[in-house]
């Protein structure tokens, strides 16, 4: 009786330990993390707003009027029905706002010039691929 | 006798099984190892695709800020020039009016007209055929040549 039961003792320990170094084996060390890479990428919606439409300039008819011809001018204006009054600027002053002028212009150019770029920078065909 | 041939085949059945073990948590590990290789090789070449973009992000600036740098330029260039228009040789404007009004009238409307065309181009109307091609100083518009005629060439 007592031999049986020493027999079970030593076979259960004859399990038990293979299991024990087993489970020592493979779990000692840590395992290895799977790598995972996020990738977040929201294109914005494009704002596309339409050009403003290009200016159509009234055509304005400058008058020189000197000490000289001064009555004909007025009385050809009388004559085609114009209003014989006449707002005047002096050389200096017409030669300031011819500049003025070019540098509105100029402004008017480089702001539009600008928005192009931007436009095109941002919203090339090429770069939309890329967001795809 | 027995019970140390028992215990031997113990060690000996644990270490094999705990060696299969092994080698099958180090075969899960490779094949973890190999995935997150091919991961790192494709964000490799993601990163090598963003750089190229980066790179062509730098270029499409310098240029654009180059383009830009030359209209403001040419814009400038174009208002000296009225400037010298006006006080070429220290003309003076308004003693010319009084000599030659019927002519400097005429001068005037041909340039306010030529002005008023300038800023129709300025604010985005097309240039036409006739500006387009315009390569003489007597075809082109005087007030703003480097945005109404573009292929005129300064003589």
């Amino acid at each position: 009786m007592y031999h049986t039961e020493d027999k079970t003792y030593r076979l259960a320990w004859i399990v038990a330990l293979p299991l024990i170094l087993v489970l020592l084996l493979s779990g000692c060390s840590a395992g290895v993390k799977t790598l995972s890479i996020f990738k977040e990428e929201v294109p914005r919606q494009e704002l596309n707003l339409p050009k403003p439409t290009p200016l159509e300039m009234e055509e304005i008819y400058w008058h020189i009027i000197t000490s000289e011809n001064a009555e004909e001018v007025f009385a050809k204006l009388e004559k085609d029905g114009i209003d014989p009054v006449l707002f005047g600027l002096t050389d200096k002053d017409f030669e300031m706002l011819s500049k003025n002028f070019a540098k509105i212009r100029n402004q008017l150019m480089q702001t539009n010039e600008l928005l192009d770029k931007y436009k095109e920078y941002y919203e090339s065909d090429e770069k939309k691929e890329d967001n795809e | 006798m027995l019970g140390i041939r028992l215990f031997l085949i113990g060690i000996v059945s644990a270490s094999l099984i705990g060696a299969g073990a092994y080698v099958f948590k180090l075969r899960a590990d490779n094949a973890i190892l190999k995935a997150n290789a091919v991961k790192m090789e494709s964000a490799i070449e993601e990163q090598k695709v963003l750089l190229e973009n980066q790179q062509k992000d730098f270029q499409e600036i310098l240029t654009a800020n180059n383009e830009m740098n030359v209209l403001v330029n040419n814009l400038k260039k174009d208002l000296e020039d009225l400037d010298k228009r006006f006080n070429k040789k220290n003309r003076d404007f308004g003693k010319l009016a009084i000599e030659k009004t019927k002519a400097i009238e005429r001068i005037m409307n041909k340039g306010g007209d030529n002005a008023a065309r300038c800023i129709e181009i300025a604010s985005g109307s097309p240039l036409t055929e006739e500006e387009i091609n315009a390569t003489k100083k007597s075809e082109i518009n005087p007030e703003c040549p480097s945005i109404a005629n573009p292929n005129y060439v300064p003589y």
